[in-house]
């Protein structure tokens, strides 16, 4: 993430100066105390409202602590694993409320995240090009919706999105029916597969669960009202991210793309040998920051639905804020909030993973390599 | 978008978006010969039209749905219902606008946030310009540690905070209070960390003249490097405004007195009132989030231009 | 681990434990049991009275600003009103954070949770006029054998029919229907181009005077069986499902209306199913749309109704509980209920304002009829978790399986009863 953040190009780098040897004397005398209370209001307010709230938050999900007074108090018992047991594997409402949560927030992430990142490209990639007039009118309609606050967004969106709302309108004037958006729980792929003549699920998808959810019920797709809020995350951060690409874009050397075109590579060859593998630290920051943002929807939720239609807008977030500040069971709702923190970090690890640095393969060096030597049976 | 980059992760990504705002691309490559595959001038203007046909319809997406919300705002309830499409109003009411600025809490929510969001931002950044500078320039035991907490601040996702910020915010008195709400988010590690990286590109020079001139630490942080650090401070006067007054879980945690709602919990509270007898209020609702987006928008347009520019320089190298 | 990190670590480590030993110090200095208080042990301060209301509209807003005001001027005690829009949730976070509104409206379904965990003050035995109440009513909200709050008012659901439009079908007060059949029939002849015959909320709180009409219910009176998938219950869920597929019936979201009461109210709906509180909605929001309130028809058992009572919670932490109890039998005397329900229309809770009310409000009596065969929501502690989960269930009952439905609300509620 900081590895874009780079000095501009000119500044050198600081000599060691003589304070290094003796912090108590000469002219440097009293940095050491400087430094430390130049930090000290960030120091204490994150660690006062931070770090010691994730600790807390910490002892309340092993504890039943049940939401009058202090949870650091005599009364308040260590109850090991047993919240996050309800959670995972209790068979009850628990259990399906955070499986319905997982699932709606798991579909969620494979929509928006590739659309959004490709959408930002996309954007982009054009705002980017030579020979465009106007592009700060482009790239300021294209941003501004990010700068709103999720709230206002969602006021709007809830406005288009009615049952006789304005996307209702665009879709009647097409000739369809669109759905009555926000208010319907049908899952897309069930939709799909009721155009096709498949009304009801087949009994084997129903039988069985995991985490208190059916078969079907998990490969459903997101609701019909998921997907407003699908678009409008897409709609929403395509703009910042718009921007991270054009800056990378524009650090991309030209020479590269004129060398490109001097081999006689399409516009297309160009944009997929050349420029993609040039934005990979660009992309890589905008599929992390994608991925931790979109497992932590609560704001427009809350706004929204409240997790309805049917529990599908439901998210692992929103879930943890109900379950404590809702239902009283404050326990639970930590319990979930950590889980939610394990699957941010998993994800992120293995996103890194799949985008690190891999070196070239065997195959694709041979077909760089001179003839001769392919010939000669260099196979190694 | 605040649900997405809140962490303190995000402003490192909206610094970078603002710096890409203010660049122009690089030249076209100067090519030394004619390249191998010729292109028709022909196929150049059609590519060229289709290129702003593209552009235009989706810069027309983008901005459609907030002219369609203006639009709406000033229809009455009937209109709104009847007539979603169409952009002008048969008969313009500022019906809902009455109602939200006479018969509800509008004003005060209007208060509250400008308060809270002006408090916010003139003290974050100037914890944050401190700590920035600390952490570039001063040389001070343990000031890896403190990076390394910063780094680990910023890796936490806000979910996890929402529940027991909300039991320490209680547990030292500060629940229903002005200072519950401001004191928590005067500090953000992304905003440390542009900060921090933005003093380190300042040449030492500067800050050695200084001290040789016998000038204590915060009167070279302070007469010095602050003015030179103005790109950067209204980068994070940005963020910050944004954040503060964008911000909606913090302060449903810190706050239930109606006396302390801000914009964002009192217009989340218009659009999930509707219960028992409210309707739809389409207009009422929309008309309160477009108040609420003007702040911001106009801080957006006034300084996307006066953006990071690489340092001037105040020494000759 | 590297020196580097061992020493990143132990630091990280002592501001952890430093600050949270201050936190556990420095607290807000409640003690975390005040049950130990017994029911006459009521506190006393000067300070301002705060009533926490989940309203159901303006009418009732201003219906108990009135009334709270004309107390405070008498007493002497300054209070003021705040309409919650999300009760529960305002709640919770209030009992957790130790700083509740003095007084609230208490739901009967939320009574065990909140009792169960010390935030209510139990001063029911502490009212002058503890008689008086119905003797249903007062057990409703008696948890653990004390007697907690007292109920403020009890309302039952009925149907409620656009006068104009019943009269544009054709129909007459012969046709007011008194069984299933009849009911679909009307239902039919009103629906017309966007409005449908009956409209009401997708949710227990109304789909469930369908399962008493065929002689189901959610939890056996004594609370202690769940009888959730009972075949009754599935004959009514069919019989709704049925209906909703034809286009008679339709859930208030799905035809654009927040509740029911909006439907009847913009004409989506020339029928609704909804309590007392229609009343004051009707004439503050549209004032010009003529209805009238019958019985509900009777299914294959016999009529059948919900019913819905709150009573006025006092929070144990509340500083000024002698000045919430006087408040309290204020607004229960029976004058004070009578204004309430002229304004937006509940029931009062005391015996001896019946009479009155039955003269007062002709137009009402089928909710009083009510009472008669009327059923109680569930109240063990839980019910109210399982009943949410139930109602997102329904939103999807146009496709899915009612047997199948019911038997996880079963499955929900026998965690819960036991």
């Amino acid at each position: 993430m900081s590895a874009l953040a780079a000095p501009p190009a000119g500044a050198t780098a600081p000599k060691p100066s003589p304070s290094r040897r003796r912090p108590g004397s000469g002219i440097r005398r009293g940095e050491g105390a400087a430094g430390w209370l130049f930090t000290l209001p960030v120091i204490l307010i994150l660690a006062v409202f931070l770090l010691v709230p994730v600790l807390m938050a910490l002892w309340v999900s092993f504890s039943d602590w049940n939401g009058r007074g202090s949870p650091l108090s005599s009364g308040v018992h260590f109850v090991g694993l047993q919240n996050y047991a309800a959670t995972t594997t209790g068979g009850g409402l628990a259990e399906r409320n955070f499986g319905l949560a997982l699932r709606n927030n798991a579909w969620y992430v494979v929509f928006v995240v590739p659309l959004q990142t490709a959408l930002s490209l996309f954007l982009a990639v054009l705002v980017s090009r030579q020979v465009l007039r106007g592009r700060g009118f482009f790239r300021t309609a294209y941003y501004f919706p990010s700068v709103t606050s999720s709230v206002a967004i969602t006021v709007l969106w809830l406005f288009l999105f009615s049952a006789s709302g304005v996307v209702n309108a665009i879709i009647a004037w097409f000739g369809g029916n669109g759905p009555n958006w926000f208010s319907d729980p049908r899952g897309l792929w069930a939709v799909v597969a009721g155009w096709f003549g498949m009304t009801t699920p087949p009994a084997w998808l129903t039988q069985g669960d995991f985490l208190g959810v059916s078969p079907w019920e998990w490969i459903q797709g997101p609701s019909i009202a998921m997907s407003a809020f699908i678009l409008m995350a897409v709609f929403t951060t395509s703009g910042t991210f718009m921007l991270v690409f054009m800056a990378a874009i524009q650090n991309i050397d030209p020479a590269l793309a004129e060398a490109g075109m001097i081999d006689g590579a399409n516009g297309w060859q160009r944009f997929w040998r050349i420029t993609l593998p040039q934005l990979r630290p660009a992309l890589f920051t905008v599929l992390t920051l994608g991925l931790i943002g979109c497992w932590q929807v609560f704001d427009a939720i809350y706004t929204g639905t409240q997790g309805d239609p049917g529990k599908t807008t439901l998210t692992p977030a929103y879930l943890s804020y109900q379950a404590s500040f809702n239902d009283n069971q404050w326990g639970i709702g930590a319990a979930i909030a950590f889980i939610l923190f394990v699957i941010i970090i998993v994800f992120t690890l293995f996103q890194r993973w799949v985008l690190r640095d891999r070196p070239v393969s065997q195959r694709r060096i041979r077909a760089y390599q001179p003839k001769a030597a392919r010939q000669n049976g260099a196979t190694r | 978008m605040t649900d997405q980059l809140s962490s303190g992760a995000g402003d490192d990504v909206r610094e970078l978006a603002l710096a890409a705002m203010s660049k122009t691309p690089p030249a076209p490559p100067q090519l030394l010969h004619t390249p191998v595959r010729r292109r028709s001038p022909w196929r150049a203007i059609t590519g060229r039209t289709l290129l702003y046909v593209l552009l235009i319809a989706l810069a027309a997406v983008y901005i459609y749905p907030f002219l369609i919300q203006i639009s709406t705002s000033f229809k009455t309830e009937p209109e709104a219902a009847l007539n979603p499409l169409s952009l002008i109003p048969q008969t313009w009411s500022v019906a809902a606008y009455e109602k939200l600025f006479q018969r509800s809490d509008f004003p005060l929510w209007f208060a509250n946030s400008t308060f809270v969001t002006l408090c916010v931002t003139v003290g974050r950044v100037f914890f944050v310009s401190l700590a920035g500078y600390a952490l570039a320039r001063l040389h001070f035991r343990g000031r890896a540690f403190v990076f390394a907490l910063i780094v680990a601040v910023m890796a936490v996702p806000t979910v996890v905070l929402l529940i027991p910020k909300f039991l320490v915010i209680n547990q030292l008195g500060m629940y229903n209070s002005y200072t519950g709400m401001i004191l928590p988010l005067l500090a953000d590690a992304g905003s440390v960390f542009i900060m921090k990286n933005f003093f380190e590109s300042v040449p030492v020079s500067v800050e050695e003249q200084a001290r040789v001139d016998g000038a204590g630490s915060f009167r070279i942080f302070w007469s010095v490097v602050l003015p030179m650090a103005r790109p950067a401070l209204i980068t994070i006067i940005i963020l910050s405004f944004q954040g503060s007054w964008n911000e909606l879980a913090h302060f449903i945690i810190s706050a239930s007195d109606p006396a302390l709602t801000t914009l964002t919990k009192g217009v989340a509270s218009l659009a999930r009132g509707a219960g028992l007898g409210s309707g739809t209020q389409y207009p009422l609702k929309l008309a309160a989030a477009i108040i609420m987006t003007i702040p911001v928008a106009i801080v957006f347009f006034v300084f996307q231009r006066r953006i990071m520019n690489s340092s001037a320089g105040a020494v000759k190298e | 681990m590297t020196r580097h990190t061992a020493r990143v670590a132990t630091g990280a480590g002592a501001i952890a434990v430093v600050a949270a030993l201050a936190l556990t110090g420095c607290g807000s200095g409640f003690s975390s049991d005040n049950s130990s208080k017994g029911a006459s042990d009521l506190t006393s301060s000067n300070k301002p009275l705060t009533v926490m209301i989940g309203s159901s509209g303006d009418a009732e807003t201003k219906a108990v600003t009135d009334a709270v005001d004309a107390w405070s001027k008498k007493s002497g005690v300054k209070a003021s009103v705040i309409a919650a829009t999300d009760l529960q949730q305002q709640l919770s976070q209030g009992f957790a954070a130790g700083s509740p509104p003095d007084l609230f409206y208490q739901s009967s379904d939320q009574l065990a949770a909140f009792a169960g965990n010390g935030s209510l003050k139990a001063y029911g035995d502490d009212l002058k006029n503890k008689s008086d109440f119905y003797p249903s009513l007062v057990k409703t909200f008696t948890y653990d054998g004390k007697f907690y709050c007292a109920p403020k008012d009890f309302s039952t659901l009925q149907l409620v029919i656009n006068t104009d439009l019943w009269q544009k079908a054709g129909l007459t007060d012969d046709d007011v229907p008194s069984t299933w059949d009849q009911l679909a029939a009307d239902a039919k002849k009103l629906t017309s181009g966007k409005t449908k015959g009956l409209v009401f909320n997708g949710e227990y709180a109304r789909l469930g005077v369908f399962m008493a009409q065929a002689g189901g219910r959610l939890v056996s009176e004594d609370g202690k069986t769940a009888e959730a998938n009972s075949d009754a219950n599935v004959t009514a869920l069919n019989y709704v499902k049925q209906h909703l597929n034809d286009g008679t019936f339709a859930f208030a979201k799905d035809v654009g209306a927040g509740w029911g009461g909006e439907a009847l109210g913009k004409q989506l709906g020339a029928m609704t199913i909804e309590g007392n509180w229609i009343t004051g909605a009707m004439s503050a929001d549209y004032p010009d749309v003529k209805y009238k309130v019958v019985q509900l028809p009777a299914g294959p058992s016999a009529r059948g109704t919900l019913q819905f009572t709150n009573c006025w919670g006092m929070a144990a932490d509340s500083p000024n509980q002698k000045a919430a109890l006087d408040l309290v039998e204020y607004l229960t005397t029976s004058d004070q209920q009578l204004a309430f329900s002229k304004a937006f229309g509940p029931m009062p809770s005391v015996e001896s304002a019946a009479s009155t009310w039955k003269s007062d409000n002709a137009a009402l009596v089928p909710f009083l009829t009510g009472v008669a065969y009327a059923q109680s929501v569930p109240t063990n502690a839980g019910a109210s978790d399982v009943v949410n989960d139930f109602n997102s269930q329904l939103a999807t009952l146009k496709t899915s399986d009612p047997k199948t439905i019911l038997d996880s609300v079963q499955k929900n509620l026998e965690a819960v009863v036991k």
